[in-house]
């Protein structure tokens, strides 16, 4: 039996798989958190505003004590940066309706701009304003597109990929520079004191991508110079990869992440539950992070959400035992927690209540 | 010849190349080829081939992508050469991405593998609203629906949609299927929708089933 800990001192000690009082809980509540707010903050103001950004943030740590905080806000911001039109509704996530990929040529055109300026820049500004205000209450987990994310956000998806078929030598030398992008922007946030980083490495999944792609077009040289800064400047590394069928042996294993935060598909054949990422060894190597159902937040009840995240913490903690770890995993929400209005807030507090109730050590 | 024709068709295909693929469908133009067989025996054979090595995972979207595009470069010549009285069985099938989202790699495998399977398919692209949806319904009788969306916010305008082609009396003519992650059968059902599938391949399978 583990003295009662902080949520700060859960968060260290189930990375390093030491003892916990009760399982690590952060559903990735991010936009949500706006919510929070005693005045009303849009979700365009809360993407644009980086003090009311962090102030949400701090506000979600100071109501939910989440252990961990990933400082997602949306994945059109590098592609922001490198000059891509960024739609923004009043209460809708921002999205890239312009891309700048029109032509073979438009990839040659890529270059790493300045990172502090931008969207790029109000991220940075946002996690230096974030950083102080929950130091030593919630490790503080900064978050940014991966390379190829970036450049797929930028130049539209369906376009990069055929030419990664077809025509691979420009795509390669635009990853250089959205590398280069990511590496910058990593060093700028590693300064505001964020303790570890996040990269979402989106397109690693066996529905987009076998092995040997996303090798070539990420994980050998891009995914791996990211990897490495991260762990030079000193900070946790972290994956976030909440499509189907993850590339999970070489995104935790062969990258060798501390976090890894993914999501489950019951209707998809071959996605792993919970129980099964930990029996297949990948709790041996990070802290896993997932999977009610986001959805869950906003059709769900109380009692139904409280059943579900009791019998994942049964589940979680059977796997746990029976692979002898002490507290690899976090119960998370696989994806963003849905930032709509009609989210129901007090379905982030029942799961936050019932990790507390069954997830016990 | 003909024979001969309909496997470059599905080689131009299956092999991802678009110049070899519109070549092929001059070919066949030119021969006398039917159109009709041309794509029946020919590109939605090749096409077929590529979806089934993707849903095995022997190839993954960057081929797949291509290949369409390849499908689509023949389709482009053949499909204005078939004499309209051909195409009267046809069904009629719309793909769109709901207002307020703009992801649409996932309706564009739905709108290959719609073509593939012998629909004639009228892309409403991305960001639709329900009006122009539910209209496009109506003016151009379609049988299928196949709405999709990446973003959680925007689900609601799939169930929009419905309640207009309700209150314009055409949902009972028209199948709809809805996609993407967020998504759910639950989710279908609650917004009356028929179907909702996990991947294209599966979604047409069903859809040929009804």
């Amino acid at each position: 039996m583990v003295a009662p800990m902080t949520p700060y001192e859960r968060a260290i000690a189930a990375i390093q798989n030491e003892p916990v009082d009760e399982l690590a809980s952060s559903p990735l509540a991010l936009a949500l958190c706006r919510r929070l707010m005693p005045e009303k903050v849009t979700y365009k103001e809360w993407a644009t505003n980086p003090e009311l950004c962090a102030e949400s943030f701090a506000k979600g740590v100071e109501h939910w004590k989440f252990p961990y905080t990933v400082t997602l806000i949306d994945l059109s911001i590098t592609a922001s940066t490198l000059g891509a039109h960024v739609r923004m509704d009043t209460e809708n996530t921002p999205f890239v309706d312009d891309h700048i990929i029109h032509d073979m040529e438009d990839y040659d055109k890529i270059v790493c701009p300045d990172i502090t300026k931008g969207r790029t820049g109000d991220l940075i500004d946002m996690n230096r304003r974030l950083a102080p205000m929950i130091k030593g209450k919630s490790f503080n987990i900064a978050f940014l597109e991966g390379p190829l994310l970036t450049l797929t956000q930028a130049g539209g998806a369906e376009r990069v990929f055929m030419d990664m078929f077809s025509d691979p030598a420009p795509v390669h030398k635009a990853l250089g520079e959205t590398t280069k992008l990511c590496l910058e922007t990593c060093e700028k946030i590693a300064e505001t004191g964020a303790e570890g980083f996040c990269w979402d490495y989106l397109w690693g999944n066996y529905a987009c991508l076998g092995d040997p792609e996303y090798a070539e077009f990420e994980g050998d040289k891009y995914a791996k110079a990211c990897n490495d800064k991260v762990r030079e400047l000193g900070m946790g590394l972290g994956i976030h990869n909440c499509a189907d069928l993850p590339h999970l042996d070489t995104q935790v294993k062969k990258f060798g992440v501390d976090m890894y935060s993914m999501a489950y598909y019951p209707l998809i054949p071959g996605s792993p539950t919970a129980a099964e990422v930990i029996e297949q060894g990948y709790g041996d190597k990070c802290l896993m992070m997932g999977n009610i159902d986001p959805q869950l937040f906003v059709r769900g009840s109380v009692e139904q959400i409280t059943k579900v995240t009791a019998d994942l913490c049964q589940e979680v903690k059977t796997a746990l035992c029976k692979k002898g770890l002490n507290s690899r995993y976090c119960i998370s929400s696989g994806c963003e927690v849905p930032p709509d209005l009609e989210t129901k807030l007090e379905n982030v507090d029942a799961v936050m209540a019932a990790v507390s109730q069954y997830g016990k050590m | 010849m003909s024979e001969e024709i309909f496997e470059e068709l599905a080689n131009a295909v299956i092999n991802c190349k678009a110049d070899l693929s519109k070549a092929a469908a001059q070919k066949a133009l030119d021969a006398g080829v039917n159109p009709v067989e041309a794509i029946n025996e020919g590109l939605v054979k090749g096409m077929n081939v590529i979806g089934d090595k993707y849903a095995a995972h022997q190839i993954y979207l960057p081929q797949v992508l291509v290949a369409a595009h390849a499908m689509y470069a023949g389709l482009d010549l053949l499909l204005p050469a078939i004499p309209k009285e051909d195409l009267a069985d046809a069904k009629k099938a719309a793909t769109c991405v709901v207002e307020g989202d703009v992801h649409d790699i996932g309706k564009n495998i739905v709108k290959t593998m719609l073509t593939a399977g012998g629909y004639i398919v009228n892309d409403l692209g991305k960001d639709v609203p329900p009006a122009t949806i539910a209209d496009t319904v109506k003016n151009e009788g379609i049988d299928i629906l196949c709405m999709s969306t990446l973003m959680t916010p925007t689900m609601d305008n799939m169930k929009n949609t419905i309640d207009l082609l309700k209150e314009q009396g055409t949902r009972g003519n028209c199948t709809v299927t809805i996609g993407g992650p967020p998504t759910s059968p639950s989710f279908a059902e609650e917004i009356g929708a028929d179907h909702r599938d996990n991947n294209a391949q599966d979604c047409v399978n069903w859809l040929k089933g009804q």
